[in-house]
């Protein structure tokens, strides 16, 4: 008996809660379920989305049979792509969030399905990634929120869920590493972000959220071309970085630098962006020391040089930046002569002053000398060639042999590192050989062009004065035939 | 033509004139036969430009070895890995115009310039170049080795 | 020495009778009046073709036809071969003086009504000789196998196919096959070094014999007006002698040109590259090419183009015939239309070839 009047007035009680308060709830709760404690907190809780907008079923019958029947549209607990789309019920409908009183974007979907996550899972049937693998599912909230699996101190850690883990990762791409969390953790970046700086870059910041594309996708905005313009986004934003204290020039010098012009401008993948100088995830400025061993991955032969020279120890000793010191960073252009040599814009003459330090000095001086008559002498030769050219002979052949000259010019450059006057002189000396063979080469070809001239007057001479004597002849034979007749 | 009296009022005239006039005659004959005569002899140089290039014969290759074969303008470099095979390639670095050697011990087409290095497929695989080297057809008749452009 | 020379002479004499054509050159004499002038532009036309022929076969020792070959033999010609550049210079250079010559010559002899009986045939002649030196143009145009000469080609030839019914076959003729290739430079090459100058070589034959045979034509004016007896001078020494002294002065001009003004060899034709800018074709067809480009596409029923291409055809055809349509001057009498359509004739193409210029 006792027994029936608990069922019966739990029945009771159930139906007078049936005309106001959501069924779904009130007998999940009395089941004590996570996801139902977790939904009280949820954003989406409070703007009155009920279980049933997700799930499906009638949340006002307290029959269970009849409201998680699937004539009642229960869909249970959405799997794979089930999952997304329940949200995007909501989230891709522009109208019905307004009704909810947000602002949200609603192409999350979307752009998920074709980032690098919107491939297919390992299973074949699914995309890698659903909403709730970052939200979480019925604990949401804003990513302002720090609760929030994404919000930016707690993004890297969501990331690295996948990301770190080196057994989910091969089965999906095997070469990537799975050490940027740890990376990010020793950049000023990660470190900042330890401490609660929530305006420091984190993984979304660069890659994005849900529009997350391979680094090597020409429209990711980590693809080497389009890098600068996403560290810019910050550091180039003085009002955003005023509190770091540090400068937000950087893209703009980098932009017109030889290095920025390759990248940005010839979209010449071979030059270095941001990250080649400063490393990506754990991006940080190179120390003084490291200078030449970051430039010297590409410029190798100059950093095998430098170090081999004198200058190592000096600037050692000093510690000055090794290649900066003459070459500037972010703004670095082309290298010219100019650089080298003991005039007021030349560097050399920095450190190595007459008084001080003549011997040093002396050989800027020399090196400086000897740069420039190979220079002029190359663009002598090449001017006479080009006159030759211009005036249409032939010199291909001692345009060819101008190569060499060129490239002596440009082993000079390099050898320049060596800081070595004898050695830089013998480069110059192979290139001054050729620029004069060439130049003679040329200079035989402009020649000719002024023989045909002479040639030219030479044959009118001969032609002008056989015309004015046949003239005089036929004169002459004229007169002869009027006499004649005259007699 | 009769004898006329005038002929020899005036002989010193007259045979200036001839004289002028025959003399004239054949400096221009001369001025004329001399560019002809020039223009006929046939000279030195190969007649056209080049599409294909004799380089020698296979035993004169080493392995392991690269040489820079002259192809019109262009120097060509022809490489012969340790295993005996020859590939050639445009010699002119992709960076900055510097002509390519074959650097026997990193086993690579190397750039003295910037220390560009090619693969044996002329991929840069290292330092500035930023694209391969253009490669060139490397032929093989009989004994004789010849290169030529890559259609 | 003179002994020798005699000998030789009468060697000669003995077995060819070179006394009579002394004797018929010693007889002939040519007119002086005051359009004597254009006398003489017969005899340089003739030293221009001669030029042509000389370093034409010299050209023909390096000259290799074919698409692959044709652009590097002519460079090769120009930078390589010593004097090969004078000799390239003057062939191209001659060639436009060749038929600059030829057409003052063919017009002085039109307005000195020189075509009138007895000497139709030699007009006949001289008009087929001057169409086919505008083929020895055309053809020779295309050689260097540059870009320029090969849009002119494709269009002079585009312009061949337009004609109606026969058109299309003459087009795929000259080109042999649809586009301009190298089997239309192969076919240009033939026509330019064989046919032609074939052809050509019968005609001037025939032309110089009967210019020989018949004398020189008096205009009828100074015929007309004379009562005085005839000025003349012998052709032989004194007509010959200023011949050769114009000559002379006309290879002088040819040097000058061609050193001052070598010939350009341009790109070389690339057939997929687009069309430069500027295609004109040779100087002395612009006055046609001008009109065609000047003809509304539709003059009532019929295309424009086709039009005026057959109206050129039938004013050639008419301006050749005109020794026998020209009645009244055969008959010794003045004709004043054919002048005035003559001065109309020479005031269009001289206008229509500025405009060309200019458009």
């Amino acid at each position: 008996m006792k027994r029936l009047a608990a069922i019966s007035a739990l029945l009771v009680v159930c139906a007078s809660y049936s005309f106001g308060a959501d069924e779904c709830v009130k007998c999940h709760q009395l089941l004590g379920d996570k996801p139902t404690q977790l939904f009280k907190k949820d954003i989406h809780a409070s703007k009155g989305v009920s279980c049933a907008d997700c799930h499906g079923g009638n949340p006002r019958s307290d029959d269970m049979e009849r409201a998680m029947s699937k004539a009642a549209g229960f869909i249970g607990v959405p799997k794979g792509d089930a999952i997304s789309e329940a949200c995007a019920k909501c989230h891709a409908d522009e109208a019905k969030m307004k009704s909810y009183g947000s602002a949200l974007p609603v192409n999350q979907w979307k752009t998920l399905q074709t980032s690098v996550h919107g491939k297919l899972a390992v299973a074949g049937k699914e995309h890698i990634a659903q909403c709730t693998t970052c939200h979480g599912a019925h604990g949401i909230v804003s990513a302002k929120n720090p609760a929030s699996p994404v919000h930016p101190l707690n993004v890297v850690k969501t990331c690295a869920t996948c990301h770190s883990n080196a057994v989910y990762m091969r089965s999906y791409n095997p070469s990537l590493p799975v050490d940027q969390n740890e990376k990010y953790r020793t950049s000023v970046h990660g470190m900042r972000n330890a401490k609660g700086d929530t305006k420091v870059a984190e993984c979304a910041s660069c890659h994005g959220a849900h529009d997350i594309r391979s680094a090597k996708d020409l429209k990711s905005k980590v693809y080497a071309t389009n890098l600068p313009a996403t560290c810019g986004s910050c550091h180039s934003n003085a009002e955003y970085m005023k509190e770091y204290d540090i400068p937000t020039d950087q893209l703009e010098k980098f932009s017109s630098s030889v290095h920025g012009i390759a990248l940005l401008q010839k979209h010449d993948l071979g030059a270095p962006a941001c990250n080649s100088c400063h490393g990506n995830h754990a991006a940080t400025p190179p120390g003084v020391e490291s200078i030449s061993k970051v430039c010297g991955t590409c410029h190798a032969l100059n950093a095998d040089l430098f170090s081999a020279s004198p200058h190592k120890r000096a600037f050692d000793d000093l510690q000055l930046p090794e290649c900066e010191t003459c070459h500037g960073n972010h703004e670095i252009v082309a290298a010219t002569n100019e650089l080298l040599g003991t005039a007021p814009e030349a560097t050399c003459g920095r450190c190595h002053s007459e008084e001080d330090n003549a011997k040093g000095f002396q050989a800027a001086a020399l090196m400086r000398l000897l740069a420039d008559s190979l220079e002029s002498g190359e663009q002598q030769a090449q001017r006479l060639v080009d006159e030759a050219e211009q005036k249409g002979m032939e010199i291909s052949e001692a345009k060819y042999k101008l190569r060499d000259a060129r490239q002596a010019r440009l082993e000079a450059r390099t050898m320049v590192h060596a800081f070595d006057s004898d050695k830089f002189s013998d480069v110059i000396g192979k290139g001054l050989t050729v620029a004069s063979t060439v130049h003679g080469e040329a200079q035989a070809a402009v020649d000719e062009y002024y023989f045909r001239r002479v040639g030219l007057g030479i044959a009118t001479l001969i032609i002008s004065v056989l015309v004015v004597s046949l003239y005089l002849t036929i004169r002459r034979i004229e007169k002869k035939q009027q006499k004649a007749t005259v007699l | 033509m009769t004898s006329d009296p005038d002929d020899h009022v005036q002989p010193g005239k007259r045979d200036f004139l001839k004289l002028i006039l025959g003399g004239s005659l054949v400096a221009w004959a001369a001025s004329i036969l001399y560019p002809l005569f020039a223009y006929l002899k046939p000279p030195k140089q190969a007649e056209v430009e080049v599409t294909s290039v004799k380089v020698g014969t296979l035993s004169s290759i080493e392995k392991d070895s690269g040489m820079i074969v002259r192809f019109g303008n262009k120097p060509v470099i022809l490489v012969r890995s340790a295993a005996g095979e020859l590939r050639a390639f445009d010699a002119t670095c992709t960076h900055l115009d510097c002509t390519v050697q074959y650097h026997k011990e990193m086993g690579v087409i190397w750039c003295a310039c910037h220390n560009g290095k090619y693969d044996f497929n002329g991929r840069n695989i290292a330092g500035p170049p930023p694209r391969p080297l253009d490669e060139y057809r490397v032929v093989l008749q009989g004994e004789e080795v010849l290169i030529s452009k890559k259609s | 020495m003179k002994t020798f020379l005699t000998k030789i002479y009468t060697y000669v004499d003995e077995r060819v009778q070179l006394e009579d054509l002394v004797q018929f050159m010693g007889k002939k004499y040519v007119p002086v009046h005051r359009h004597s002038v254009w006398y003489y532009f017969g005899g340089i036309t003739l030293f221009l073709f001669l030029i042509q022929v000389v370093t034409g076969i010299l050209l023909l020792l390096y000259y290799k036809s074919g698409e692959e070959l044709a652009f590097e033999s002519i460079q090769f010609i120009m930078s390589k071969v010593q004097f090969g550049w004078l000799i390239r210079s003057i062939h191209s250079w001659a060639a436009n003086l060749f038929i600059l010559a030829a057409v003052i010559h063919m017009f002085s002899v039109f307005f000195e009504r020189a075509y009138r009986k007895p000497r139709e045939l030699t007009w006949l002649t001289g008009m087929l000789m001057l169409f086919l030196g505008l083929g020895f143009g055309f053809s020779g145009y295309l050689l260097p196998w540059n870009e320029l000469a090969f849009f002119a080609t494709k269009v002079g030839t585009d312009i061949a196919g337009v004609v109606p019914v026969i058109g299309k076959p003459i087009l795929i003729f000259l080109r042999g096959g649809e586009d301009v290739t190298g089997a239309t430079l192969s076919r240009f090459f033939g026509f330019h070094v064989a046919v032609f100058p074939g052809i050509f070589t019968v005609l001037l034959g025939i032309h110089l014999l009967l210019v020989q045979r018949q004398g020189m034509s008096e205009p009828l004016g100074v015929e007309a007006g004379a009562a005085a007896p005839q000025k003349t001078m012998p052709f032989f020494p004194n007509f010959l002698l200023r011949d050769l002294l114009l000559w002379l002065i006309v290879l002088n001009i040819l040097a000058i040109l061609a050193v001052f003004f070598p010939w350009e060899l341009g790109q070389k034709a690339d057939p997929f590259a687009p069309a430069p800018a500027g295609i004109l074709p040779e100087w002395y067809f612009l006055f046609m090419f001008q009109t065609l480009k000047m003809i509304p596409a539709q003059v009532w029923f019929i295309d424009g183009e086709v039009l005026g291409i057959v109206t050129f055809g039938i004013a050639g055809l008419l301006w050749m015939l005109v020794p026998f349509w020209d009645r009244k001057s055969a008959r010794g009498e003045q004709n004043r239309t054919t002048t005035y359509i003559g001065i109309f004739v020479v005031g269009y193409i001289i206008i229509l070839t500025i405009l060309g210029w200019l458009l």
